[in-house]
Parts: structure tokens; sequence; C-alpha cells
């Protein structure tokens, strides 16, 4: 009886313990993010990533500093590296948590990205996959504000360039800044950006 | 296209402080005292700090690498000097992992107390992208390949391609134009030279049949692969019974969405649909071609009984499991056609009938298993059913064909890589010639057992190695050939890299002479290949100069094949040359292009040659340009494609030698263009030789001598000097997005 208490207590503070260390490592990740310091905040996150094999959300945000990164990047290697890694976090974390709609989103970024980068090779190769996606996050997700204003900015950039009405998108916007009011992520560390980037395109569809 | 796309630069990166955790209540007094205690010891240890040096290979120091100990949040971030340093309550066998990008990982496991003032070389990751490749003999067609030559778009989009994948490949440098045939013609080889695979796996039939001096086709829709790999010699272990090319082609993993594709063409229409669950899918579509509107518009130079009719079917399932992919793949086509072509010898020509019926299925599967090992192992089958009739002869034939492989890899890091594996041949083929004197059955039975086993060391960013090593046992003949495979790469400046190439190549007989002799050894040639490449943003140069020498080729008596000839072994040849690509996506707004230049020498003695000649399917110089303008006011993609090729060798009778005439050089310029209507609906228009430039692809002369002493001739021409296409293509999907620019 006695043993097992203690191995039931071991196994309470063994619990607590390792959720205080993820919270603490999160939050050092994102002061550190914050404060500009993108090589030490990204080593932080896979640090976490490495120690916690169910967590998609350090690779999740792994994923999006390098997607991030690739859009001031000269070097056509490098860059191709980042969208790479950026990938392999994505996979991971996909693996972790399935039809998950958030990554859904940062991998219809990352498609994104590749298509900015070479319109050329790329465009026509993932156009179909990226609404594909939002098409998926959106069946999932309806009222996820990411979603729907990813979704919208994409179709509103397939419109513009054929010259169709995109007046639909932006009432989607809309509805998505409505979302983004009451968003509630499931925790302090999930996702919960991109509210003022469809504040600027809401604005831009009033002009 | 480009879409823009961009979410807010500073990412909002918000969180609240973490709650109060509210745990106390629920634990016992005496329980919190042991998490005290716990935590006292935790406490009381003392903290080891951790420091050191990170440096490269030539000791320069690794800003920003990530330093820690494994499965522990305890880390540092090496600074502009390399230096790193961190404290952690851990304690005994501790690993140290160093980390950064473009480099190989490093770990280190020892007692935590002896990390203090580690210094850590960081080796070069050889897998980046600048990281040399071996790429003699290939071209590759493909998104994630290092060096891509074409896209996967380009097998579709180029202007005398008309959709055939195999004719986008004969605008790369090492293939000749022989445009009355339409295959490929590698390297001064024949077209039986050039092997198809699908998925890794064999196809046996991979053109369509077509009457006498009318261009084939490839069977299989181009946009079924999002991969292609052309190798015009020197290529890996795991592929035999091809003595001059490999094609690999690989179908796509994934659909990108569920659609319904419909297309409405001058010479037909088609159907297509994809259905996507949770971790399958399944495309299938289905086209019918008829030419007699066309011809009835455009009469070419055949007398035609019965266009050109096809009907064609094909299916791709595809089932994901945790580790692997199954593809099961299957297609059906069936041809039909009936027509009087002119013949010197003939005065009313001679008539040509064809059926063709053809089935081709194809399953594989590829997963990763435990310790870096990964299979790969597939089977495919081939019945073939052709009826021809040619005057009053009747030739029919049956082929039954198969393959099955099974090959295994090991990657023991990205520096070294085995793989090996062992397949199965066999082909039954079985013919009746009957007219109104003779009626004759003869075949043939073709069963191959072959392994093999290839290396891949890399052994620095600058230098690989690849070898291998591949055995055919004929169970026929009970011969066994061994055929060993070697080639290296050196990089030489940052963009360039030089790679030499040897290889032994075997392949039997054709199923054209087997048929008669049964007994006929393997043929055989030696590639030796040296190639220079010069890849940066957006253009690639290579130049590749190569040597093959041909022996054991299959050399008969008569003038034309047939089951009284005698068939031996003694035919041998050679072919050199140089090979030049060049492509260029950058210098230009919105045009693409390449050019390609193939410089072939060859002779040889085979099949009925009296003597070593040049070939009538050899060109000397062959020349092409392709280039793709995409206008974006018209929202139109624009292609000319241009192609020039030296004269082929001719025999004139009525002067002393075989083979000892050329004929006058080709030229073709095609053009074509593609209309997004809009976002899924696409207008389609090509011409073929829009200069309609009169092409001779040789001559056939009178069997008897006139009253002169000289024999007549007749030029073989084209069916027809010029094509014209239109088409219409419909994709319907949920989101409205996506087209068919790529089936084009």
């Amino acid at each position: 009886m006695k043993h097992l208490i203690i191995i039931a207590t071991l196994m309470v503070s063994g619990i607590i313990h390792s959720q205080t260390n993820f919270e603490k490592g999160m939050q050092k990740a994102f002061s550190l993010w914050e404060a500009n310091k993108w090589d030490e905040a990204e080593n932080m996150f896979e640090r976490i990533a490495n120690a916690e094999s169910d967590q998609w959300l350090p690779h999740y945000y792994i994923a999006q500093m390098n997607s991030l990164k690739s859009w001031s990047e000269k070097d056509a290697n490098v860059l191709k590296a980042q969208l790479d890694k950026a990938q392999e976090h994505l996979n991971t974390a996909m693996s972790i948590s399935k039809d998950n709609p958030e990554l859904l989103v940062m991998q219809a970024h990352v498609l994104t990205n590749w298509v900015a980068f070479d319109g050329m090779t790329y465009g026509m190769k993932y156009s179909g996959k990226i609404s594909e996606l939002y098409s998926k996050a959106l069946k999932i997700a309806p009222d996820n504000p990411r979603v729907v204003s990813g979704k919208a900015e994409w179709d509103m950039g397939s419109a513009k360039y054929f010259g169709q009405d995109t007046a639909p998108f932006c009432k989607d916007l809309e509805r998505a800044l409505e979302l983004f009011a009451n968003f509630k992520p499931e925790s302090p560390f999930h996702p919960n950006w991109g509210k003022e980037r469809v504040e600027q395109t809401v604005a831009a569809c009033k002009e | 296209m480009t879409l823009n796309f961009s979410i807010n630069r500073s990412v909002a990166v918000l969180w609240h402080q973490s709650k109060n955790e509210q745990f106390k209540s629920t634990i016992t007094m005496k329980q919190f005292i042991t998490y005290l205690v716990l935590l006292f010891t935790t406490v009381a240890i003392a903290q080891t700090t951790v420091n050191g040096k990170v440096t490269n290979t030539s000791g320069e120091p690794v800003f920003g690498a990530n330093v820690y100990l494994d499965g522990t949040y305890d880390g540092a971030t090496t600074d502009e000097q390399g230096n790193f340093s961190f404290t952690t309550e851990e304690t005994g066998q501790q690993t140290l992992i160093v980390s950064f990008l473009s480099y190989e990982t490093k770990s280190i496991t020892n007692e935590v107390t002896t990390f203090t003032d580690v210094q850590i070389k960081l080796r070069e990751d050889v897998s980046v992208l600048d990281a040399v490749v071996i790429s003699a003999g290939t071209f590759e067609a493909n998104d994630n390949s290092k060096v891509s030559v074409l896209k996967p778009l380009d097998v579709v989009t180029t202007a005398s391609a008309l959709g055939d994948f195999v004719g986008a490949l004969q605008t790369l440098p090492g293939t000749s134009t022989v445009a009355e045939d339409g295959r490929l013609f590698v390297r001064g080889g024949d077209a039986a030279e050039t092997q198809i695979f699908i998925d890794g796996i064999r196809v046996f039939t991979p053109y369509s049949p077509t009457p006498n001096n009318m261009p084939t086709r490839g069977r299989y829709s181009p946009f079924l692969f999002d991969g292609i790999t052309f190798s015009t010699g020197g290529y890996s272990a795991e592929y035999g019974q091809a003595l001059s090319s490999v094609l690999l082609l690989n179908t796509i993993d994934e659909p990108d969405q569920e659609k319904t594709d419909i297309s409405i063409m001058t010479v037909g229409g088609g159907l297509g649909h994809t259905e996507k669950w949770n971790n399958s899918s399944l495309s299938v579509n289905a086209s019918y071609i008829n030419l007699a509107p066309y011809i009835a518009l455009f009469p070419d130079r055949n007398d035609w009984e019965k266009p050109y009719r096809g009907a064609q079917g094909e299916a791709v399932f595809r089932q994901k499991f945790d580790s692997g992919l199954l593809k099961f793949y299957a297609a059906f086509d069936t041809s039909n056609l009936e027509l009087n072509q002119e013949d010197i010898n003939y005065e009313e020509g001679i008539d040509f009938k064809l059926k063709n019926n053809n089935f081709y299925t194809n399953a594989s599967y590829s997963g990763v298993l435990n310790n870096n090992w990964s299979i790969k192992t597939g089977l495919s089958y081939t019945v073939a059913n052709t009826d021809v009739g040619i005057i009053d002869s009747d030739i029919d034939n049956k082929e039954h064909s198969a393959h099955f492989k099974l090959k295994l890899k090991k990657r023991f890091s990205s520096r070294f890589k085995l793989s090996f594996g062992a397949e199965q041949f066999l082909t039954d083929f079985n013919e009746t010639y009957t007219d109104e004197s003779i009626s004759a059955s003869y075949g043939f039975n073709d069963n191959i057992s072959a392994v093999f086993a290839e290396t891949d060391i890399v052994f620095s960013k600058k230098l690989a190695l690849k070898a291998g090593l591949r055995g055919d046992y004929y169970n026929t003949t009970k011969r066994f050939d061994v055929a060993p495979r070697a080639s290296f790469a050196y990089k030489t400046s940052k963009n360039g890299q030089v790679s030499l190439a040897y290889g032994n190549f075997f392949q039997t007989v054709s199923g054209d002479y087997l048929k008669f002799d049964n007994d006929l050894k393997t043929q055989n040639t030696q590639h030796y290949i040296l190639n220079y490449q010069h890849v940066s943003d957006g253009r690639l140069f290579r130049a590749e100069a190569y040597r093959k020498a041909y022996d054991n080729l299959v050399l008969f008596d008569t003038d034309m094949a047939s089951f009284d000839s005698d068939y031996t072994n003694e035919g041998s040849g050679y072919a050199q040359g140089l090979d030049v690509f060049w492509r260029d996506n950058k210098s230009l707004k919105n045009i693409d292009y390449w050019l390609s230049y193939s410089y072939l020498d060859t002779e040889r003695q085979y099949l009925n040659y009296p003597e070593k000649a040049q070939p009538s399917f050899a060109n000397t110089h062959n020349f092409s340009a392709v280039v793709k303008y995409w206008v974006d006011d018209w929202k139109s993609q624009l292609g000319l494609s241009y192609s020039y090729a030296s004269g082929r060798p001719y025999t004139n009778p009525n002067r002393n030698g075989f083979l000892n005439e050329t004929t006058k050089s080709y030229n073709s310029l095609s053009f074509n263009w593609a209309y997004l209507l809009s976002q899924q609906k696409i207008l389609y228009f090509s011409v073929n030789n829009v200069l309609g430039f009169n092409n001779i692809n040789g001559f056939q002369y009178s069997n008897t001598a006139n009253a002169n002493g000289n024999f007549n001739r007749q030029a073989i021409l084209p069916a027809a000097d010029q094509f014209f296409f239109v088409g219409f293509f419909w994709t319907i999907s949920d989101d409205g997005k996506d087209n068919q620019l790529d089936n084009l």
C-alpha cells in the first residue's frame, strides 16, 4: 500500500512536472520569438518537440517560423531548405494530430510559399492542392477564423486574376473578423494569430 | 500564375500567463511532503554546466546551432563565435545533440559532467540541395529532384508533343528524329533498345500499333505521372533488358482533389473522374478517338477504308497505409483501322488492316520498414492481341508478359545506402501467319530471372559514387550475363560538376527475330559517359560526351526476317557523340525555353546489313528549340517548338553500296496556344509543322529495274504535312479552381 502511494505520488508529480515543463518551455520560446530572437526561439521549439513526442504545437511553430523566414530569404537553396524543414515538421505534427484544421491551414501556407517562390514550377502543381486543403479544413472547422480567412484570401487571389467579383470573399473576411473576436484557443499555446492581416484586407475591400 | 497570399509578418504571438496550477487541494499532506522531498532532492543536486564550441569541418564557427540534452528542455543556441553554455539538473549518462540546418546532426553520449568545453565539429549534410548529384546520362522531369531538366508540365505543354510524353522527350538531346516512327531512338540505338517502366515495373507494349510510316504515340496519358526520369545511358543496375535507354514513369501518389474532367476535341472526347476517401483514392478516365471527321475535312496521303478509331480506359487506385503506399493501375485500349497505302511495287497499293487490344495492369507497393530499411515491390501483367492483315495475308499474334520485382534498400546514413533486389520477366508470344498458300505458327517463351545490388556512397558534398552489379539468367538458353555499372560525380565549383559513368548492358534479341530462332544470344552494349553540368538560378547547361560499343547484335541472311532465315549473333557496331542542353527561364520575363543539340557518329552491322553502315534511323545532327511564353493579359500560354535533323541514310540500288545516300534534312515548327477561358475552362489549339516544310522520310525503290536498267523510286512522305488540333477542356470540382492545363 505504501509503495502504491509512493508510485502514485511519483506519477502525479511526474505529470505535473512535465506539464509545467512544457508550459515553461513554450513560454520561453514565445518570449524569445517576441524578442525577435528567431534562432533561439526555433531551437527552443525543437528541444520541446524532441522531448515531447505527443505534442504537435512545437512542430507547428517550427513550421510557421520557417515558412515566415522563407519570405525574406534571397538564397534559393536556403529558402528551399527552410520550406523543406517546415514540411518535415508539419508531417510530424500531422502524424501526431490527424485532421487538425490549424495544420491544414499551415500546410496550405507552406505550399503557397512554394507558389510565391516559383510560380512557373509550383503554381499549377500546388494550386489545386491548396484549394483542397482549405476545403477540407472548412469542412472540419467551419468557424475557425484562420480557416475562413485563409480560404477567402486564397480564393480572392484567383478571382482577382480572372477579373471576377471579389465581393463574396470580402464578406467571408468580415465574417472571419467576427470569428476572430470570439475565438478561444484551446490553450494559451494554441494558434491564435492572423487577425491584423484580415483587418488590413477588409479595409482594402472597402476602398 | 502568381497568387498573392501573405500572413501578417509580425505574427500575433499571443498567449496568456498560465493559470495558477490548482493542484494543492487534490493532494494529501503526505503526498505533499513526498513532493517537497522530491523537489528538494532535485534542487539539492548541483547544477552541471554544459559548454563548448561548435565549428564546421574547416574550423569556422557555426552560429545558431541548437545544442541540447536529448529528451530534455535543457539547451542553448550557439553565438557568433560558435560558443554555447547552459546548465542542467540532469545527471548520469546523457546524450548531447547538436543540430543545424544543412549540417548533419551530431550526438555524443557520456556522463553529463564530462560535457565541459566540448569541441564539436559538424559535417555538412550531403543530402542538401547544393550537394553533388550523379547525373551522367540522366534527365529528370520532376519537382523534387535537385537537377530537373523538365518539369512534369513540360511533357504536356510542349507544342510538338500533342500530349504524348514520348513526343516531349524527343526535344531532349540524345534522341534521333525519326518522324515516321514516333518511338524513342536513343544515341544510335533502335527503338527496341529503350525500355519503359511505370512505378519501377516494366511496360511490355508501351506504344500503340500503327500502319507503316505513321508515327505511334505512348499509350498512357501523361497526366497520371508526376515524375519522369529519362536516361540516355549509364543507368542503374536496377534496370536491365535495355541496351540504350530507360524511361521511368512514376504515377501520382495522391491526387489533389475530387474532380470531373471533360474534354471535347476535334479528334474525339474524354471523361475523367477522381474520387478521394480518407486514405485512398480512385481516378478513372476514358477516351474515344475517331479520326474519320478530321480525315474527311483534311484528307491525307493514305486512302482510308476505316480511319483510326480507338477507345481507351485507365484506372488508378491508391491506398495509403501507416508506413506504405499501395497503387493499382490498369489500362485497356483497343484500336481499329483499315487503309490502302501507296507502294511502288503494287499498282493498286497495299491494303493494311489492324486491330489491337491491349490490357496492362500493374500493382506496386512501397513502404518503410524498421531500422532505415525500405521496400519496393510490384507486379505487372500485359496481354496484347494484334490482328494485322496485309493484302491477302493475315498475321495474328498474342502476347502475355509479366514482370515481378522486389527491392530492398537500407539507408545506413545519408552518406551510405545499399539496395538490392530480384526480378523475374516472363513473356509468352505466339503468332500465326496465314495466306493462300502457307499457314505457319511460331513464337517464343522468354523467361529471365535477375538479381541486382547497388551502393550509393557520398564521400562529401563534392564527391559521390554509385556502383552496382546485375546478373541475368535466361531460363530458355541457360545463359547467364553479369553486368557491372558504376558512376561517379565530382563538384568542380559552386554550380558546376563533372560525372563519369560506365556500364555493361544486356538485352534479349527483339521478339521480331526471337520468334523465329529461340536460341539467339543476348545483345550487349558498353557505355562510357563523361558529363559536365552547370546549374544556376533558373538556368541549366549540360554537355555529355559518350561512346557506346555494341556486340552480339542479331544478323540474318535474307532481305526480310522470316522463319526460313538463318540467324546469328555476329552483328556489332558503335555509337559516339556529344549531347548539349541549355534551359533558361530566368533571362527573359515570362519566357521559358530550352535548346538541345546532339551530334551522333554511329555505324553498325545488324539485321540484314551486308556491312557496317550508319543505320537509317540515325541522324548525324539533331537540334531542337522549345519556347513557352506566358501572356498574362491574354491568360494564355503560347508555345513554339522547332526541330531540325540532318538527313538519314537510305539505299539507292542504282548506285553501288548499302545505305549509300542520305535524304534532305528534316525541319518542323509547331505552335500551340492554351487559353484559360476561366479558372476551369481551357481552349487549346495547336498546329504541327506550321510552315509546311515538305519532309521526306526516305525512299522506296521498285523491286525490278525499268527499261533503262534503273530502279524507280517513290518518296516516303508523312501521311499529312500538317496537323491541326482544337480541344476544349473543362474541369468540375468542389472549389471551382482546378483546371486541366496539365492535361494538355
